[in-house]
């Protein structure tokens, strides 16, 4: 690994990306476990970083991404489609024995990416993830996963992901626990700007395009299971296409923020707005999305994207 | 452009327009648009004429559908020498083929020419979900039986539907009618007045086709002699009684209804448009000179503006250039997409703050005179057959123009607008000649 890692961080090479679905099946097993170690979790993070040479985005794969989240088929890596690639490497911190919390039940509640040099098809990438920022929560315990994105043999970041996790319900000796938020701002929707319609097989097309498999996606039957009343939109679904949405001005280089909130149950119709801002100059600088639902008006999603 | 010479109008000739699936429900774009060109052929004498170049087009369109414009030529009795091609900008295609083949005969490249359109909303094309387009495409590349039983196997009972074309915009999911739900809401235009504008169209298509003022720019087709859409007999109160469908998690603030809003249509226009020379020599009469056209086009896929909004930005930027008022002119024709459409339109051009700051004008660009409006109804009784719509609008503005000849000493003027999707808009100014 070209950047030098933090003392005491031990570096874990792993020999390829690991795949997703055995990482769930794993965490299957490792979840029975941990609930039998459960009190005996030390409130701390691994101590390691997971490394990966030798990635390359698959252009089948990113084709079919492409399709699915209504991307343009250019050879630059969307934003999304790099976030699918490079994170099992974070799965697999999360899979590790010594994590503190139990993966599958995991919420995304967060997801920041920068993405400052653009990553074309053939190029050869290298991965890190950790684990990081592990936090009490007045519903649980969060954590962030880190994700850095280089191309082989240069030290720059091209893409930098941190993805934010709530254990629900996990409490671990030593977190504080934040006083419960205040009411939080009552959503009024806007105007739409464009309309989703969802089917229920939309869980299945991004697990196909992005390999998580996380059953509470792929159908009713899976999601109840792991106690969903239907299966749910992939948050990262909804974000890459608000992502796509925002269309060819954001550029190159910009900042992508989402925040989940309420899950999209499938199928489903929701509302996007987004709308875009600008400098002095008249040239983009950021548009912030949201999603809702036309029928519940309860907010999805919000978060922006910004020139870098 | 005073040193070009004039391309002029010298008639049309559709077909009635009829309600989808209704009596052209088996008549493709191919059929009703040489139908339309046979009776133009028909009225002007055009039997083995070479036109100089005759420019038309689909909306919906199929595949087989690819030299559309040359195959209604070979179908027709103009010379098979005749060259053709097709034009496709949405509902804006008929009055854009207008501008660009009268600019073909200003600029003495032809001295005749041939515009149209025709679209079937009954006769739609039906395609294969794309899970199965993609295995009949993988099959097709396949080589080795392996390769095809993949391709087969990937087949899935869901991919055995067919898929039939929405009109929802491709980069917003939404539809024409919830697009201009939201533009009619931001404008806060009434129920009532939508309503009023589509009473209006009705009464007005109505009176023209009693006195007789289609007999020359229409041909009967399939059994119709009139427009099939058109209610001579509606009234404020029926339309008051229709239910809403568009905009309906507007709630209370949706207007919309199927009596102020164009239904699907099905139908076909030609114009026949020359050099002075031309038409002359060929012993035709001249009923308007082709002035000017603007195309415009709004930003509307994040809602800055609306998605049919763009005729506002077209118009003003038209009249900016000629050097004209609202005043100056004695008839509009506002495609009537929505009544909404036409009513946002002349709110924008009221709203001084809007003129100002998105038009770049000192002031509100005006009022218009409803009086002068769509006086021989538009697409709201007529229907709306996409690419139809502007060979309707230029025939029916130019006979308008020649019957009324002067205006104070100068020629009677006539202004039209076309929205269309995309956040497309076109306009176009006519003189009586």
């Amino acid at each position: 690994m070209s950047a030098a890692p933090a003392r005491g961080i031990e570096t874990v090479e792993l020999p390829e990306m690991p795949s997703l679905s055995r990482l769930y099946v794993g965490a299957a097993r490792e979840a029975a476990k941990k609930l039998m170690k459960k009190g005996a979790m030390r409130a701390a993070l691994p101590a390691a970083r997971h490394h990966v040479i030798g990635v390359r985005p698959d252009l089948g794969k990113m084709t079919a991404y492409q399709s699915l989240l209504g991307e343009t088929k250019l050879d630059i890596a969307p934003a999304g489609y790099l976030h699918a690639l490079a994170f099992p490497a974070a799965m697999s911190v999360m899979a590790r024995e010594d994590f503190p919390l139990p993966l599958l039940g995991m919420v995304h509640v967060r997801n920041k990416v920068e993405y400052r040099l653009p990553v074309l098809y053939p190029d050869l990438l290298e991965v890190t993830a950790w684990a990081e920022g592990l936090a009490g929560h007045r519903a649980g315990t969060q954590v962030g996963l880190v994700v850095e994105v280089r191309h082989a043999g240069n030290d720059d970041v091209a893409w930098r992901g941190v993805s934010t996790y709530l254990a629900r319900g996990v409490f671990l000796p030593g977190l504080d626990k934040p006083s419960p938020a205040g009411p939080r701002g009552e959503f009024r929707a806007p105007l739409p700007t464009a309309l989703w319609r969802l089917g229920s097989e939309t869980g299945r097309e991004y697990a196909a395009v992005s390999g998580d498999f996380n059953p509470i996606h792929l159908s009713s039957i899976s999601a109840r299971a792991l106690g969903m009343r239907r299966s749910i939109a992939h948050g990262m679904y909804t974000a890459s296409r608000a992502l796509a949405e925002v269309g060819a001005q954001k550029g190159d280089a910009f900042a992508w923020d989402v925040t989940f909130e309420a899950p999209v149950f499938l199928p489903a119709r929701v509302c996007l707005n987004i709308a875009d801002s600008v400098d002095d100059h008249g040239a983009w600088e950021r548009s912030n999305f949201a999603g809702w639902s036309p029928t519940s008006g309860r907010r999805h999603f919000v978060g922006s994207v910004g020139r870098l | 452009m005073s040193t070009l010479r004039n391309a002029v109008v010298v008639g049309g000739n559709r077909i009635p327009f009829a309600r989808a699936n209704g009596p052209y429900a088996m008549s493709s774009n191919l059929d009703m648009l040489t139908a339309a060109l046979d009776g133009l052929v028909a009225r002007f004498g055009l039997q083995d004429e070479r036109i100089g170049e005759v420019a038309a087009g689909a909306v919906l369109k199929h595949s087989r559908d690819f030299n559309l414009t040359r195959e209604a030529v070979l179908g027709s009795s103009l010379s098979p020498e005749t060259p053709a091609y097709d034009v496709q900008q949405a509902c804006a295609t008929g009055l854009e083929t207008v501008l660009s083949l009268s600019d073909k005969i200003k600029l003495g490249r032809i001295e005749s020419a041939i515009a149209g359109g025709a679209d079937s909303a009954s006769d739609a094309p039906i395609v294969v979900s794309e899970g199965l387009r993609q295995a009949v495409l993988e099959l097709n590349r396949a080589k080795t039986l392996q390769q095809k039983l993949r391709a087969v196997s990937k087949i899935r009972p869901r991919d055995v539907a067919p898929v039939a074309p929405g009109t929802n915009e491709p980069r917003t999911g939404l539809s024409m009618g919830e697009h201009q739900a939201l533009t009619t809401a931001q404008w806060k235009i009434t129920r009532e007045a939508q309503d009023e504008l589509a009473l209006a169209s009705h009464r007005n298509l109505a009176e023209a086709y009693e006195r007789g003022f289609f007999d020359d720019l229409l041909t009967p087709y399939r059994g119709l002699t009139r427009d099939g859409n058109l209610r001579a007999d509606t009234s404020l109160e029926k339309l008051a009684s229709l239910k809403t469908v568009f905009g309906r998690q507007l709630g209370d603030r949706a207007t919309m209804t199927a009596g102020n809003s164009t239904p699907l249509t099905d139908g076909a226009s030609t114009v026949l448009l020359a050099s002075e020379d031309w038409a002359a020599s060929h012993d035709l009469p001249i009923l308007a000179r082709i002035v000017d056209g603007e195309a415009a086009a709004v930003d509307f896929v994040h809602g800055k503006d609306g998605l049919l909004m763009a005729p506002v930005f077209a118009v003003s930027r038209l009249l900016g250039r000629l050097g004209l008022t609202f005043e100056d002119f004695d008839y509009f024709e506002f495609h009537e997409a929505f009544a909404g459409t036409v009513l946002s339109h002349l709110a924008a051009w009221e709203d001084e703050e809007f003129c100002r700051e998105r038009l770049g004008l000192d002031g509100a660009l005006g009022k218009v005179d409803r009086a002068k409006l769509n006086v021989n109804g538009s697409s709201l009784a007529a229907g709306h057959p996409f690419a139809a719509t502007g060979g309707r609008i230029v025939a029916s503005l130019a006979k308008q123009l020649h019957e009324r000849g002067e205006v104070n000493g100068r020629p009677a003027r006539g202004l039209i607008s076309v929205c269309a999707a995309g956040g497309l808009g076109v306009a176009a100014v006519l003189e009586a000649r």
